[in-house]
């Protein structure tokens, strides 16, 4: 009833902020643990019982609309128990050892690791930011020391056991750390590496000690990895083995029950499971669907309930020419956004005027109105960074760069350019002209070139274009800088800032680093480094935001590359399916599938 | 025959070995399977995978190392999925299978009934029609056959019917988590099998029509009519047979080619077969998996390639092996 009680809170209040225009349902808010959650528990008194039952019926009243919002908020507390659901899933993933480069897959991640591993720290939407909340597994923060050292001290729920009934313990943190920073196919190990120790003496509480601090704290212990039970996996010869195709504990709401490699992944509850809601689902299958069209057609006809496609024109054609029966949600703030990636090495891009002059060229917000108007996402990125990451952004760093063709001219002839009789501007007799590579048949990013071909020419700048298959764009042009400007996305994983591997000179890719280093775009600003370096090692949340901000402005001043829209999350289900349904733009759509339903 | 059996087999190594080794590099070469760790924040990841799966061997030395394996009958693992490549390869070819199967059985027998009403009714009203058929079903890309397929025998007559469910489905070969050979797994293989025979069909009737007015106009055939031996066993006894010769070695060569996967209807239908396998597998540079798959597709096409040397002795007595 409680709990009822503040999903009306919640929903109502945020349909009446105006907020669900945006697209957002009232699963984007956390449910778990928020202080807007907690002042309610407060205030709620036995005197002002007869009061509040009054304003919820006054609430409910107001509530009274067809929104998104408020049918989700009002089918929370009529989710039918028992039936299967059959969604959708767009990729397989390569392998379910999560801490090993096969591991690695958004659509397992989204899956099978948000719904069956422990997290210390959820990332999830607090107002209208993007943060960590602690997880079910914890029994509030983390304390964290600074000096003289980062010490970390997780308090783990009582309550939290493994579907085995043994309980989660700070073994298992030091467990998953220990196969995290000395294993040998390990995707990322990143913050565990900076990891000299964890205390597990006392099972209830895990001691984590750093050698070099480490701000991103937070997504250790979750992120794409989660806890891993050390009892099972200590007891076997190898742990990938153990877990790649699939295995038969958990610590989240669910189990696997089957993965029929090339078909399906099929959940079923957790039995054990310690968190505040049971599910209402029997079972829960992932079928896999190659194709796009196919999908939508599996969609259409029933054969899947759900889908989450990806942002690509033929899928706002798809959703515009109507689906019956269908609610959607459409989250602008995610953890990718697609940029104009400039190669700060190679002529004439090296040139800061010439790149200035570019982004002074192009009508970004005509682009992203063009792909994604339809959906309500109609203004460009404004901040070399994805949206989750906003708490820490300036957000408007870029928002000077409009079509301003006078400061086109002024940029490129104080560079010695002059306009040729074809009105495209040249110095010492070469016409400046750029190649653009992108991913061939990726129609969203061709449309984008062909849009940015004609703002460019527009403004005496000539434009090429050169795609390759994805394999080869991102496997070895990008690695060997074989490219003048480039059109793709990156995608956050977490909520962290953090961009030196992407940004910091020393990870420029060498011979020296065996070409191994992210900064594929080749950015080399001094000031930069500094400040990069600073976001990933200041513990200080406000230094850290300052400090990002100031990156922020470095990126904008000196037009490293030039971003250009969020990657919107696109939620599609069928109105049988009934509950919170909704969007975490790093969990996925399936963060708090337990508390869905279907109705018969 | 024996010397020409083995001679084939020793030719047919010679050319398996030669074929996988211009796959293991042509994959080397163009892709990189360490591209998926771009989006890794650890910035050593690249080299400590590069030293760990080999990669910063010579690539001859790679193929070497795999080859060395494989010819003791370890098919190596997925650089993608650590998975054994020999169950990835016998799972998918059971999904291929279940596909090939009803796909060529019902491909022979339309075929070569269409080729030879066609031949024999040269001409006719049926003759031009099916002429028009097997146009267009030459014609039709299968991506695009299937998706039509899907929206109007299967999505549409739901609603134009007020169906609970469409009729036929076109995810995968079960609905949910299901398995076995039931109803609902036949209502899963109908719309691929379509997809699968349409080219095929208007294809080999093309070719047996030919064929088989070839043989309608030989001399041997004008004797037999003249002699006043039955019109039916002019056509199935006489001409018929002789008819098939061709027509068996054209079927057997692409029903080799056909065991690689069909990687556009098992894309569309998500079948998770030979060719969806050697797609994935492009897709993220796995080369153990590729050298596999084209060894494996080469052997078939070479040993149905000798099974249509061998039929077409045994069809036409005329012709002796050696």
């Amino acid at each position: 009833m409680q709990q009822a009680f503040q999903w009306y809170v919640h929903s109502c209040l945020t349909h009446m902020s105006g907020a669900a225009r945006l697209g957002w349902t009232a699963p984007d808010m956390p449910y778990r643990h928020t202080k807007r959650e907690t002042c309610v528990k407060r205030n709620l008194r036995p005197t002002r019982l007869l009061a509040a039952l009054l304003a919820l019926g006054l609430i409910a009243a107001a509530c009274s609309s067809s929104s998104t919002t408020a049918t989700t908020a009002t089918t929370q507390v009529n989710v039918p128990q028992g039936g299967s659901l059959v969604i959708g899933a767009e990729q397989e993933p390569d392998c379910l050892d999560w801490i090993a480069t096969c591991g690695a897959s958004s659509w397992g991640y989204w899956m099978a690791n948000v719904t069956t591993m422990p997290r210390a720290y959820d990332p999830v939407k607090d107002g209208d930011q993007y943060g960590y909340v602690p997880g079910v597994l914890l029994t509030g923060e983390a304390d964290l020391k600074t000096d003289p050292t980062q010490v970390v001290t997780y308090h783990i729920n009582p309550k939290a056991v493994w579907s085995d009934g043994q309980p989660i313990t700070s073994a298992d943190f030091k467990y998953t750390w220990e196969q995290i920073a000395t294993g040998t196919d390990i995707y990322d190990k990143t913050g565990y590496s900076d990891i000299s120790a964890v205390d597990a003496t006392d099972p209830a509480t895990a001691v984590v000690t750093f050698s070099t601090p480490f701000a991103s704290w937070k997504s250790l212990f979750g992120g794409g990895y989660g806890v891993l039970p050390s009892h099972i996996l200590s007891a076997v010869p190898d742990r990938d083995a153990a877990m790649k195709d699939g295995y038969k504990w958990s610590g989240g709401p669910y189990l696997i029950d089957s993965w029929n490699k090339t078909e399906s992944i099929t959940l079923v509850p957790n039995p054990k499971w310690y968190g505040p809601t049971q599910s209402h689902l029997d079972k829960v299958i992932f079928k896999f669907v190659a194709d796009t069209s196919a999908e939508f057609q599996a969609f259409k006809g029933g054969e899947v309930k759900m889908i989450y496609p990806q942002p690509q024109l033929d899928v706002v054609d798809q959703i515009n020419a109507g689906l019956a029966d269908t609610n959607s949600t459409f989250n602008a703030e995610t953890g990718s956004y697609e940029a104009i990636w400039m190669n700060n090495a190679a002529a004439p891009v090296d040139d800061v005027k010439v790149r200035q002059a570019i982004g002074y060229s192009i009508d970004r917000d005509a682009i992203v109105n063009k792909l994604f108007g339809q959906l309500g996402v109609t203004t460009a990125l404004q901040v070399m960074n994805a949206p989750i990451v906003n708490a820490y952004s300036d957000t408007q760093a870029f928002a000077g760069y409009k079509p301003d063709l006078a400061k086109v001219d002024e940029l490129l002839t104080s560079d010695g350019y002059a306009k040729g009789s074809d009105g495209i501007y040249a110095k010492g007799g070469k016409p400046l002209t750029i190649t653009v590579t992108s991913t061939a048949g990726n129609k969203r990013r061709e449309l984008t070139e062909q849009v940015m071909q004609q703002q460019l020419k527009d403004a005496g700048i000539g434009m090429t274009i050169a795609n390759q298959k994805a394999g080869d764009f991102f496997g070895q042009v990008l690695p060997a800088g074989t490219y003048m400007v480039g059109i793709y996305a990156q995608q956050l994983t977490s909520i962290d800032p953090g961009r030196c591997g992407q940004m910091c000179s020393k990870n420029i890719p060498t011979d020296a680093n065996g070409s191994t280093g992210n900064n594929v775009s080749r950015i080399n600003v001094p000031e930069l480094d500094p400040l990069l370096a600073a976001v990933d090692n200041t513990l200080d949340n406000q230094v850290r935001t300052d400090k990002n901000k100031q990156a922020d402005g470095v990126t904008a001043d000196q037009l490293v590359s030039l971003p250009l829209d969020p990657l919107p999350d696109i939620v599609l289900w069928n109105k049988s399916v009934v509950g919170p349904v909704g969007d975490n733009a790093v969990l996925g759509p399936w963060w708090n599938l337990q508390d869905w339903g279907v109705t018969p | 025959m024996a010397s020409f059996l083995i001679r084939r087999l020793l030719y047919s190594i010679i050319v398996l070995f030669v074929v996988s080794f211009f796959a293991f590099a042509a994959v080397r070469a163009t892709f990189n399977p360490l591209a998926k760790l771009a989006a890794s924040k650890d910035v050593e990841v690249k080299q400590r995978e590069s030293e760990r799966l080999g990669l910063n061997r010579p690539m001859v030395v790679q193929y070497g190392d795999f080859m060395g394996k494989f010819v003791q009958g370890n098919w190596g693992q997925s650089e993608s999925t650590h998975e054994a490549v020999s169950a990835m390869i016998q799972r998918s070819m059971v999904a291929t299978l279940q596909l090939i199967i009803p796909g060529v059985i019902l491909s022979i027998v339309a075929a070569i009934g269409l080729g030879v009403y066609s031949a024999v009714k040269q001409y006719s009203a049926g003759d031009y029609f099916l002429t028009a058929f097997s146009f267009v079903g030459i014609a039709l890309p299968p991506f695009w056959f299937g998706l039509i397929a899907i929206e109007f025998l299967a999505v549409q007559p739901k609603s134009w019917f007020g169906l609970q469910q469409t009729p036929l489905y076109f995810v995968g070969l079960h609905s949910g988590d299901g398995a076995g050979v039931n109803w609902d797994y036949f209502r899963h293989l109908i719309l691929p099998v379509l997809t699968l025979t349409v080219q095929i069909i208007a294809g080999w009737s093309r070719f047996q029509r030919a064929s088989m007015l070839d043989v309608l106009s030989a001399d041997y055939v004008r004797t037999a009519k003249a002699k006043g031996v039955p019109r039916k066993q002019v056509i199935f006894k006489h001409a018929f047979r002789n008819a098939l010769v061709p027509m068996v070695t054209v079927m057997a060569l692409d029903i080799g080619a056909l065991f690689g996967g069909l990687v556009i209807t098992e894309s569309i239908f998500s079948i998770p077969g030979m060719g969806r396998m050697f797609l994935n597998a492009l897709q993220n540079g796995d080369a153990p998996v590729l050298a596999v798959w084209v060894i494996v597709t080469a052997g078939f096409v070479l040993l149905f390639n000798l099974f249509a040397d061998l039929t077409y002795g045994l069809l036409d007595p005329r012709v002796r092996l050696a």
